[in-house]
């Protein structure tokens, strides 16, 4: 037994090989590999994309594009490291995080705004949904809403960013960001019912 | 309800599903092409003997560049920009198309 390598081991180097030769081969701009390589992207990028950018799909393949001449700008400096998947999400996180950052910074917060104290979530599930089901009245919520509230929203709950680190990266302070959440809530419970009349 | 309750509850509502959605292929046809001009910019393509080294298939028309009695630089153009396979695949999810071996035609099978 000793010396033999556990499967997923074996597997898993197999892979990173692969994946090697692959990007190797976009490098020499092999066009068949090339074409192998937006057909892999393509499919991890796209299901990200679509959970994180609300507004039309022309805002998703944009981004999507983005992204793909940035992993290929930046392929060279691929080693491997980690497998194919990871480091071209990574690229797209970043991508994500810059849109992000360009449209909440856009937004005018009032930071001296009073609010009354926000209700429970509960009351407006009036019926329980599978998880399919209110994952698709989510998005459909989201799309109603003015594009900043629903990208706060997605960046807090969906990426778990921390209001500090929102507001850092926006260049807004603490409290404006907690406002600014505050009030995306409040429209999305206001839509919650709405989208399904 | 505190603060921490409320982002618990949204957090939930929010978590997305591990379901499998893959990108129209339509969306992949455009950005292969765009990611082939790309490359364009930078300098040739391997040519079609490059491909059929590294084991990929050629379609037909390619395979018939590829069998031409000319010079390896006049097998490096994409001859896919002037195919109406590309064409068809850049604006049809479910294009009538059916060469084997075309990579529009792959992307609308995977």
């Amino acid at each position: 037994m000793a010396g033999k390598i556990p499967i997923h081991v074996a597997e898993a180097a197999e892979v990173v090989s692969d994946e090697r030769q692959l990007v190797a081969s976009v490098l020499s701009k092999e066009r068949k590999a090339t074409a192998e390589f937006v057909d892999r992207c393509a499919d991890w990028v796209y299901p990200f994309l679509r959970h994180r950018l609300v507004r039309t799909p022309e805002v998703v393949e944009d981004t999507l594009q983005e992204i793909l001449l940035a992993s290929w700008q930046a392929l060279p400096s691929y080693r491997g490291d980690s497998n194919l998947q990871s480091w071209i999400l990574g690229i797209a996180r970043h991508k994500v995080d810059d849109y992000y950052r360009r449209r909440i910074r856009e937004e005018h917060i009032n930071e001296e705004e009073d609010s009354a104290p926000e209700p429970a979530i509960a009351p407006m599930l009036e019926q329980r949904l599978d998880s399919a089901a209110q994952q698709e009245r989510v998005r459909k919520t989201l799309s109603c809403l003015p594009e900043t509230y629903a990208l706060v929203l997605i960046w807090r709950y969906r990426d778990e960013k921390s209001v500090r680190d929102m507001a850092q990266l926006s260049g807004k302070t603490e409290k404006a960001m907690e406002r600014l959440l505050a009030r995306a809530r409040a429209n999305f419970r206001r839509r919650w019912n709405d989208v399904e009349r | 309800m505190s603060s921490a309750e409320l982002d618990g509850q949204f957090a939930e509502l929010f978590a997305p599903l591990s379901g499998e959605e893959r990108a129209p292929s339509s969306v992949k046809a455009r950005l292969y092409s765009a990611l082939i001009h790309e490359q364009q910019e930078t300098g040739p393509l391997a040519s079609l003997d490059a491909s059929v080294e590294a084991g990929r298939e050629l379609c037909v028309f390619e395979k018939l560049v590829q069998i031409a009695p000319i010079g390896e630089q006049a097998k490096s153009p994409f001859f896919c920009q002037v195919c109406h396979a590309r064409v068809l695949a850049e604006h049809f999810d479910n294009p009538p198309l059916y060469w084997p071996h075309c990579p529009y035609v792959k992307f609308n099978e995977s």
